[in-house]
């Protein structure tokens, strides 16, 4: 699975694609709180993109890879 | 075999084309029982969007242009805003067609034909024509049809509305900006793309982010929201909010050509120079801190640009966690890199850090510790935190552009080594490549003459081994060694088994499951039924039986033959149906299974059945059969006469069947490959065509027979019994011997006679002759022959040249001690 949903953290893995979008969006439905993991995440589709953008969620670690930590990181801050 | 495209991509894109072709029709089929499964709905869609994708990345616009038709409209299904209705089906269906014969006349021309042109816009208009008008009130962009672009591509003129887009580019950063301006200085043209996907734009497979981040030339780019997000709640995940600011330095063709699926959701717009010099919007603190930690005086506005360029490059590099070949020469340049950045700035001391960091960077191979110095002279200059606010450049700098290039390679792009023509197919193939690695290593695409090739070498295996019995035998008759003969004998049987599996896995390879032929029926069905105004429900079972390849295809023909006569003749129209007390829903099923070393195939309907009094009478008026025959016939007999050439039951004859040609040449189809074929009908019940067949053609086994001293093989399939009969219980009738057999009567003929040797049968001691009871099409036989001997698997191989003539035979096989034993072709010598 790309996305791996612990108790109050995903971990985003390698490309996360549209069809993880919906388990995505229920997940974080009940977790306010919940924060995700991006570090080894390469590529994520606009849809689970726009689910965090939505929802808020933290960041608690960004992707190591750089460009796309620096797509990311303007967008899911400024959600805040 | 067809000719071969010499581009191995196009081979397997019209592999590929026809594997989706084939799916997409099935979904169809089950979208027509179920129209309102998504799940299907879904599948149909992702078929048809993955060929649209895959002709795009061959110039072939005629193929694309029907599917993408087909895309839309089935978007618009799925959307709810157009209904699956049998016409559209049938659309769809003409447009897989089209794109299947499009296949082939790529496969054997290597392109399509310019006059194709016109038919595919008929195609596609009148796919377009199904969509229904669309729905005021959406959201403009979502609602854009391909057709009509309203903004698209247009160069809009910077002029028109510069307020805006000036105050857009504030939100670049200060950086960015200096990168942009350098490349301005260079002589690049910039341009500002504003990407609003649409809102359904995730269903055509669009990942706009990705697209976005692989736009060429891309200096800045941001993610935004241009309307305000729902709340968590009332979030669809499949309906794209987002939309990109992007400021690239690629030339417009370029962008064109990248952004040429979706003209309608971008804008691009020519940005000169001057609109991003300071003053539009505020530079932002960003770089007046770094103005501030820059010795001023040294360090123009650009130079402090460079510099955090350079930092971030650096730091960049150092993030990437692949370990290339160079890694080590990389880690040298960033640290000569970094330390050449400290004396620019003034701080020379540091060179001595970096050498150490490096050293040890170099000793444990991990990046961490230039890395953790860079970071903290980063946080000591006071300089922007790097990442976050710079963005990335690629261009005239060399490590910027070796990085560019290295995290190009960390997202597993397979296209790595020429970026700027990956990005346009990356929209098809991302996601996809997981599953391209799973398929490719659990099975193989063989050519099958290579199967054959070593099928062919089994079989000379096997025959060769055969020989060694024979060796032993000399070995002990001839040497009077027996022990050497015991040892031939036990390595023959360690041989014989091994030869036995290759022989037996090799026929595992070349199995097919009957599903290759079915896949077509429900297809085939359907539109003969509504040509017909019928209804019929088609049942298959045991798709998953399998038999060699050259069975299953030759099974192809007749069974379509079959399919056709059913529905023609077979089933009834739903009136007439009604008034028999029938369902109005005719019952075809077509069942395939396995019995012992046999598939057997049944296509049984509920129909009419067949009426043994018409099939006299028209068998009579035709002349098959004469009037003593006519008053003769059994009914079953006047059933099978339906397999008689040149007879017709329809009184009309149609496109579909009634010319008389159909089960003649089914029987004859099935009997080339050792089949048979029975029917069984009951009037107003329905017709049963049960079609047997051997699993495989390359193993047959004979019955070895003995005639004046020659040994002939008799395919085991034609024979019933081997029986001696007693010269005295022979009767003549006529000019026919005949005997009489578990209370039939059986006519005899003698082989030697039928194959023209002069030699009478030999009788045995006790005054018998050997009869060998055979089959010969429906009726039974008794061959006279001196004997019989064991039976037999082998190798049959079919004649060559001029013994092709030889009706009487249907091959020769080799035996064990290398003579050639032929095997009589029962039906053509009686």
């Amino acid at each position: 699975m790309p996305i791996e949903f612990k108790k109050n953290r995903a971990l985003f893995r390698d490309e996360v694609s549209v069809e993880e979008a919906e388990a995505l969006l229920e997940w974080l439905q009940t977790r306010p709180t919940a924060k995700v993991d991006l570090s080894a995440c390469s590529h994520l589709h606009t849809a689970n993109l726009q689910v965090l953008m939505t929802a808020k969620a933290g960041v608690s670690n960004w992707p190591k890879n750089a460009e796309l930590r620096s797509w990311l990181e303007p967008a899911l801050k400024s959600g805040e | 075999m067809s000719p071969v495209p010499p581009n191995p991509l196009l081979e397997q894109f019209i592999s590929e084309s026809r594997d989706l072709l084939e799916a997409s029709g099935k979904k169809l089929m089950q979208l027509e029982d179920a129209p309102d499964d998504q799940v299907i709905l879904n599948e149909l869609f992702r078929c048809v969007h993955t060929l649209k994708g895959n002709s795009g990345l061959f110039t072939f616009p005629e193929m694309t242009r029907v599917l993408h038709a087909g895309e839309d409209l089935l978007g618009m299904v799925r959307s709810g805003q157009a209904i699956y209705s049998r016409e559209l089906a049938d659309r769809l269906l003409d447009a897989m067609d089209y794109v299947g014969l499009l296949c082939g006349e790529i496969e054997a021309t290597d392109g399509i034909d310019a006059s194709r042109a016109l038919e595919s816009q008929h195609l596609a208009d009148a796919l377009r024509k199904l969509m229904p008008n669309l729905i005021p009130n959406q959201d403009a962009a979502a609602v854009r049809d391909g057709d009509s672009p309203v903004v698209a591509n247009a160069q809009t003129s910077p002029a028109d509305n510069p307020s805006a887009d000036l105050k857009q580019f504030a939100a670049i950063p200060a950086v960015a900006r200096k990168s942009a301006l350098e490349r301005c200085r260079q002589g690049d043209q910039l341009h500002w793309i504003s990407y609003r996907p649409q809102r359904e734009c995730f269903f055509h497979g669009d990942d706009p982010l990705n697209s976005a981040r692989q736009t060429p030339g891309l200096i800045w780019g941001r993610i935004l929201a241009p309307g305000p997000l729902p709340p968590l709640s009332e979030l669809d995940t499949y309906s794209c909010l987002l939309g990109f600011d992007l400021l690239t330095n690629a030339p417009r063709e370029e962008l064109d050509q990248y952004y040429r699926y979706l003209p309608d959701q971008v804008e691009i717009i020519a940005v000169p120079a001057q609109w991003l010099e300071k003053g539009h919007g505020d530079a932002d603190g960003a770089s007046k801190a770094l103005s501030r930690a820059i010795p001023s005086g040294s360090f123009s506005e650009d130079d402090e640009a460079a510099f955090n360029w350079i930092l971030a490059a650096q730091r960049q590099i150092l993030l990437l966690d692949d370990r290339p070949a160079w890694h080590a020469g990389r880690l040298k340049a960033i640290a000569e890199v970094l330390a050449n950045l400290s004396q620019a700035v003034g701080e020379t001391s540091t060179r001595s850090d970096i050498q150490t960091a490096l050293a040890e960077a170099l000793s444990t191979g991990h990046n961490t510790l230039l890395l953790a110095w860079l970071d903290a002279w980063i946080v000591t200059r006071k300089t922007i935190q790097p990442v976050a606010g710079l963005s990335w450049a690629r261009g005239t700098d060399g490590i910027m552009a070796a990085a560019k290039t290295d995290s190009n390679l960390d997202v597993g792009s397979a296209t790595a080594g020429d970026p700027s023509k990956a990005p346009a197919d990356e929209g098809v193939r991302f996601g996809r490549r997981a599953e391209d690695s799973l398929t490719g290593t659990r099975s193989l695409k063989v050519d099958q003459t290579k199967i054959d090739r070593l099928m062919n070498l089994i079989g000379e295996l096997v025959v060769e081994k055969n020989a060694l019995p024979y060796l032993a035998q000399r070995a002990e008759v001839q040497f009077g060694s027996r022990e050497l003969s015991r040892e031939i004998k036990g390595q023959y049987s360690v041989i014989n088994r091994i030869a036995d599996e290759m022989q037996d896995a090799i026929m595992q390879v070349r199995m097919m499951a009957v599903s290759f032929v079915f896949q077509r029926f429900p297809r085939l069905v359907r539109d003969t039924s509504r040509k017909l105004g019928k209804e019929v429900q088609l049942v298959l079972e045991g798709e998953q039986t399998e038999a060699d390849k050259n069975i299953i295809e030759s099974l192809a023909d007749p069974l379509i033959h079959i399919v056709r006569n059913s529905l023609d003749h077979g089933l009834e129209s739903p009136e007439v149906r009604l008034a028999a007390g029938k369902p109005a829903t005719g019952k075809l099923t077509i069942r395939a299974a396995q019995e012992a070393d046999r598939v057997v195939i049944e296509i049984v309907d509920d129909g009419k059945g067949i009426d043994p009094a018409v099939i006299k009478q028209k068998a009579y008026e035709k002349g098959i059969i004469d009037e003593a025959t006519l008053e003769r016939i059994s009914d079953q007999e006047a059933i099978n006469l339906i397999f008689a050439a040149g007879l017709s039951t329809a009184a009309v004859i149609s496109d579909l069947s009634g010319r008389g040609v159909g089960m003649d040449v089914v029987r004859s189809a099935v009997e080339k490959i050792n089949g048979t074929v029975v029917i069984e009908s009951e009037l107003g019940k329905g017709t049963s065509i049960r079609i047997s067949l051997p699993l495989s053609m390359a193993v047959t086994q004979v019955m070895v027979i003995e005639s004046d001293g020659q040994l002939f093989g008799v395919p085991m399939d034609h024979v019933i019994e081997t029986v001696r009969v007693t010269r005295d219980s022979i009767h003549a009738i006529k000019q026919t011997k005949t005997a009489v057999l578990r209370g039939r009567i059986v006519p005899l003929k003698s082989l030697n006679t039928l194959l023209g040797i002069a030699a009478i049968p030999r009788l045995n001691s006790d005054d018998e002759l050997a009869v060998l009871l055979v089959q010969a099409g429906n009726a039974e036989l008794g061959l006279i022959v001196d004997g019989f001997q064991e039976t037999m698997g082998v190798i049959q191989k079919p004649f060559s040249g001029f013994l092709t003539g030889l009706s009487a035979y249907s091959g020769s096989a080799l035996m064990g001690d290398g003579s050639v034993l032929m095997i009589l072709n029962i039906r053509e010598i009686v």
